[in-house]
Formats: C-alpha cells, structure tokens, sequence
C-alpha cells in the first residue's frame, strides 16, 4: 500500500447501531451526502484525520439486518461490502458496529459481514448503555472467537472512538492482516444463529431483572387490547398536556410581543417604515412565534416516548391495522416522521422494500399533521373552542387530538382505496426490532428539543420573515386613488387577488383574507397565520389596534362555520412546494406529484365545503 | 418626496428585493442553481472582458454531486 494512497474505510451494521453517530463523531464536519448512482439511497463519506496525520475515507453505508437484501438500502450495502458496486471502489477495510446492548441481534450480521473474508474491525457501540444495564461483554473472548479486531466504542461520547481510531491507524500499513479468510460458501441462516448463540453465551452475560421486567412491560404494552388503549391514553394525555402546559408561557410571549410592538410605533416616526415593522413583521412573526410552547411540549413528549424504546411497540400494534389499510408495517416509521415534517418521512420511505407499499406511504404522508400545521390548529382552536373542562379533560386538547386522529384516519382511508384501486391482496410481513425500554436521559432530551427550537426560530428568522415582509408589500401598494372611499387596503395588490380568490373559495365560507394567507402559506404552513396577523393588523384603525393579538380578532369577525372549514382545508391541502418537490425527486415521477396535489387538493376542497355546509345549516354560520 | 420618506422607502425595496431573492432560492434552490449556471458559462467565455469574467466566476454555484439534496432545508 502507498503511502499516498488513502485508505476506505466503511462503517456497516444493523439500522440503530450507532453507526451514523460514529460516523459523525469520526469525520465531524468533513462530510460529503450524495445519493448512489442511480438510486435514491443515499450515500455518505466524510474524511477522518487520525493523530498519526494519516488520511482516510469513511463511508456510512446504510443500515442493514442481512446481506439476504429485503430492500434497496441492503442491497446497496450487500454490493459495496463485496466491491461489486458499479462506480464504488472496495473497502480496505469494514468497520462492522454493533449494539452492545442487543448483540443477539446484531452479531449475526456481523458474522455475515466476516463471511465475506474482507479486513474487518468490529467497534460494539453504546457500551456505556449496556454496562448501565449491567450486561457484561468479555472483548477479548469476542475478538478471539471472532478471530478479527474488536474495540469498545460509545459513539455519542466525545473521545468515543479513541480505541477505534488507534486501532486504525495501527492496523493501517497491514490492513490485509485483519482478514478472515473467506468462507468456502456463504453460512446459513442457522449456522448464523448456533454461531450467536455459542458467542454469547461464551462472551457476554445478560441481568436476568431488566430482560424480565422488559417481558412483563411487553406483556401489558403489546397486548392487543390493553397495549391498543395504553397507546390512545398517551397519544390523548400529549394533547391535553399541549394545551394544559403551554398556555401561560404563551400569554407571556404574546404580551410581550405586543408591548414590542407599541413601543416599536411610539419610537418610530409615522411612515412605511414604521407600518412594515409594527403591522408586518413584530404583528406576522408574533402571530407565529406564540406558538412555540406548544411545539415543544408536542416534541418533548415525542421525544421522551422514543426514548423509552415504546415508538417501536406502538409500530407492532398498528400494524394488523396498517396491513388492512394497504401499508406496509415498515411504513410506520416513514409515516411518524411525518409528524415533524413530511419530508424526511417521505425520504425515509426508502427503506420499504415493496415498491407499491413504498408509493402508498408516499402519497399518504402529507396527510400526517405535521409541525408546521400546529400553529395554525392552535390559533383557530385557540379562537373558537372554549378553554374549559369535558369531565376531565381540556376541551382544546380534545379537538387537537381529533385533528390528528382526522389526519391519520384519512391516510388509512385513502391508502386503503389505493389497495383496492391496485387490487392488491399480498401482505407483507413486519420485521422490527423491539429494543429494550430505557429511561429517557434529561440531556438528550434537551438537545432534541433545543434542536427543534432552533428549527422553528430558522423558520420564523428565514422564510416566514421573507413572506411577512413581501405580503406586508402586497398588502400595502399601490396607495388608494384620490377620494377613494374603502379602506386602503381594499386597493391594495393583495386585496384585489383576495378578492379574485374568493370566487372559488366563497363556497367554503373563506374570506378575502383567508385566502390572501393561502398563497405564501404554499412556502410553509405557519406563514398562513403570519399573513393572517399582517392582513388584519393593517386593516386596524390605528397603532394600538394593530399590535392587538390576532385570536380575539378572528374570534370576533369570523364564523365558527368559517373556522372549521379552515381547519378541515388544513389537514388535507398540499400547502407545502417543498413537499411536492420531494415527492417528485423520490418518485422521478411528475405524474405521481399531479395525483397527490390532486387528490389532495380535491379531498382539501370538498371536504371544506361539506363542513362549512353543514355548519352554516346547523346554525353556527 | 422629503428626504426621510425616501429613505424609509429605499429601506424597504432593500428588504423586499431581499425577500424575493430569499424566497427564490430557498424555494427553488435546483432552478436557481441553474440560472446561476447559464449566466456564470454566458459572462464567462472567452471572448468576454476580464471584469465581466470575474463577475461569472463569482456568480458560478459551489460544485456539488448531481444528486445532492437541492438544500431547500424545509426538512430541518
């Protein structure tokens, strides 16, 4: 080997080993993502500089539980590990991580990778959650029966992976050395499993209280119809708890943001200037950021049920339900990552083997009530459903819960029409891995959650400021002509398209207003409640007015008709470009994006104009 | 117009042409990249001025792979 030449490296194991986090904590910020020729899995290299001065390239290869590939992931890193990936050089050397803490699992995948006979380092990852759990791992019995390297990592640690990178760097000149000669046939699947069997019962001893506390937990948690109502209890508890815990930070932003904005337009001489802070940005921005309590008590209960180990266990108890539905239970993953954006969740569709089941999650994936819909759920219940008790619960939270539950109902029901529309009567068959419960650490808890603050404040900083500022411009030119007799806003740019809009939306009890919100609210939902702010806030009769929340004000000019049609447009509407966009790279398909914008936009509008029918004739209209 | 007023107006056909670029290329990152492409290969040939030349390589996007995310980070 020269000493120019840099050495590849490829990190390989199960989904969840830690794999992505040793990969981070290697290459830090030299990092590379692009997609595999020709298939959208995508691939990831980064460069490690080891304390020698010694180059490498590191690959993060996709997770993968056999190399019997069962989807595209696997298969791409079936083909690469044996050097037969077009374009894609061998490894020098596979770094096989496994979880410490489930080696039963994750073994067996890496006594298939040392199958292949090509050098080989197995780093056991997480080995500080395992010692917590007091399941003890002999390394030296593990690398003897193994008979290639083995080194203890903890990934999420700062100098984790000091034993890996030694070893590295050692075995650097004579990688050829840490090769298993290749098997003479590829093992079987229960050669695989004696194997594991025999390496752990000679290497690692498990605490026989935590395997039997996470049995008894199973037994209650995945029980068809106690773990089916545990399951509704928390989802419903998380909704409550939205409104319950958020409301009095939110009265302070609120109150804060208004003070902001008065002391703004009595520091400011009157003029344009001063309009498009007050009535446009402090008005629209604040309209939006109110609603961060809310987001993050929705994403610290999130969070904490992933934590726990129980999201997995919700993904088996709804499968027999998804399967009926036309999903596949690997789409349950996809489908709860919608519920931050629906982006990741449709790329996360990648790892659906069946190509039909992988369309099906696709096209019902917008439907999952993504974090951008909260704020606009938020301000309307806000608005128009009393803030009181029905028996125990918060009445707010209740229509919160059935907003999601809309969402989710309406995938199922329209993956099942794609089912019957394809006459599709196969199933397939879920493969999951259940890890054993944990209780959540405060701190990864507050990072998750920090991260999504930030998400939302980069929102709010980027584009909804961006639209704030360019609707504030709609809204605002041209000026009314001479001896005009409306309000000036009337004249406006924004005014007229509103009022052009709403020959179509009328129907649906939407205001002019309500449709000028709809247009910038294709760039991101949250904006259609900052375009709401900045629409009414200049149509107030001076400067105190303006700075007026926005919720008492919709309250008292809208209909409860209107407000629910509105809510009912927001679960179905496709109001998001960045969506359809990557429906179309995923897909490479221009007509699977004009079915769901179809689809969607039609079920958005009918089911709109049904609601508000049937609430103007019930007399809330 | 007085001077004060001008100003103020100035400022916001700043933030407004600012918005539009934002929105633009957060929104259109693939589009834009390739706008920035053409211009960048027409300022930039042979024939052209050096002054004009430099202004294409300025204008000519980072290389990246072909099949990178386009970076509209809705996702995140």
């Amino acid at each position: 080997m020269s000493s120019t030449h840099v050495m590849r490296l490829a990190l390989v194991g199960n989904p969840n080993c830690g794999k992505t986090a040793l990969f981070n904590l290697l290459t830090g910020s030299r990092q590379k993502v692009a997609n595999y020729a020709g298939v959208t899995v995508e691939r990831k290299e980064g460069r490690l500089l080891a304390p020698s001065g010694r180059q490498y390239a590191v690959l993060d290869l996709p997770g993968a539980y056999s190399f019997h590939a069962s989807s595209l992931d696997e298969a791409v890193t079936r083909d690469l590990c044996r050097g037969f990936y077009p374009g894609e050089p061998a490894p020098d050397v596979l770094v096989c991580v496994v979880d410490a803490t489930n080696l039963r699992l994750h073994l067996r995948f890496a006594l298939e990778v040392r199958s292949l006979g090509r050098p080989m380092v197995v780093a056991v990852n997480m080995m500080d959650a395992a010692r917590r759990r007091g399941i003890e791992i002999d390394l030296d019995i593990l690398q003897r029966e193994l008979g290639v390297p083995v080194v203890p990592t903890v990934a999420v640690r700062r100098d984790g992976a000091h034993a890996l990178v030694e070893l590295i760097d050692a075995l650097a000149p004579t990688a050829q050395a840490v090769a298993k000669p290749l098997e003479d046939h590829a093992p079987t699947q229960e050669s695989l499993h004696e194997e594991t069997r025999r390496l752990l019962t000679l290497a690692v001893s498990q605490p026989r209280r935590t395997a039997a506390l996470d049995d008894t937990l199973d037994r209650w948690l995945l029980h068809p119809v106690i773990g089916l109502a545990t399951l509704a209890v928390v989802m419903f508890l998380m909704f409550q708890a939205v409104y319950a815990w958020a409301t009095p930070v939110m009265d302070l932003i609120e109150a804060g943001t208004g003070a902001f904005g008065e002391w703004v337009a009595r520091v400011l001489p009157e003029g344009p200037l001063s309009s498009l802070l007050v009535e446009g940005v402090i008005a629209g921005l604040g309209g939006v950021i109110v609603f961060l309590p809310q987001i993050v008590v929705l994403f610290a209960f999130i969070l904490a049920l992933e934590e726990t180990g129980y999201l997995p266990r919700a993904a088996f108890l709804l499968d027999r339900l998804m399967s009926k539905a036309g999903l596949s239970g690997r789409s349950f993953i996809p489908l709860l990552s919608s519920f931050a954006c629906a982006i990741p969740g449709i790329m996360a569709t990648r790892s659906i083997q069946d190509p039909r089941d992988r369309l099906a999650t696709i096209m019902v994936a917008p439907l999952m009530t993504c974090s951008a819909r909260l704020p606009v759920y938020a301000l309307l219940i806000g608005a128009f459903i009393p803030r009181q008790q029905v028996g125990i619960f918060n009445l707010q939270g209740l229509v919160l819960f059935s907003l999601y539950a809309a969402g989710i109902a309406s995938a199922l029901a329209v993956s099942w029409v794609m089912k019957k529309w394809r006459r599709d009567t196969g199933e397939h068959a879920l493969m999951l891995e259940l890890p054993a419960y944990r209780m959540p650490h405060a701190r990864d808890l507050l990072i998750g959650l920090w991260e999504r603050v930030l998400i939302f404040l980069k929102r709010v900083g980027g584009i909804i400021l961006a639209l704030t500022i360019l609707l504030w411009v709609l809204l605002t030119f041209p000026a009314p002509p001479e001896g005009a007799t409306q309000a000036a806003i009337e004249y406006s740019f924004a005014g007229r398209i509103g009022h052009a809009m709403t020959s179509v939306f009328a129907p649906l009890g939407f205001n002019w207003q309500i449709c000028i919100a709809l247009i910038p609210g294709l760039a991101a939902r949250e904006v259609a409640v900052s375009s709401l702010a900045t629409v009414y806030a200049l149509q107030a009769v001076d400067d105190a007015a303006a700075t007026d929340a926005l919720t008492p004000i919709i309250s008292s000019e809208w209909t409860l008709a209107m407000a629910l049609s509105l809510l009912v447009w927001f679960i179905y509407a496709p109001q998001c470009l960045s969506t359809l966009a990557t429906i179309r790279r995923e897909t490479q398909s221009w007509k699977q994006v004009a079915i769901a914008t179809g689809y969607l936009f039609g079920l958005a509008y009918l089911a709109s104009l049904v609601t508000y029918q049937v609430a103007v004739a019930l007399g809330a209209g | 117009m007085e001077t004060g007023l001008l100003v103020q107006y100035i400022a916001i056909a700043i933030a407004a042409m600012a918005s539009i670029a934002y929105v633009i290329f957060t929104q259109w990152p693939a589009a834009t990249r390739r706008a920035r492409i053409a211009c960048a290969l027409a300022l930039m040939g042979s024939t052209r001025p050096a002054w004009m030349q430099r202004i294409g390589r300025r204008l000519a996007p980072a290389a990246t792979n072909a099949s990178t995310c386009g970076g509209c980070s809705s996702c995140d």
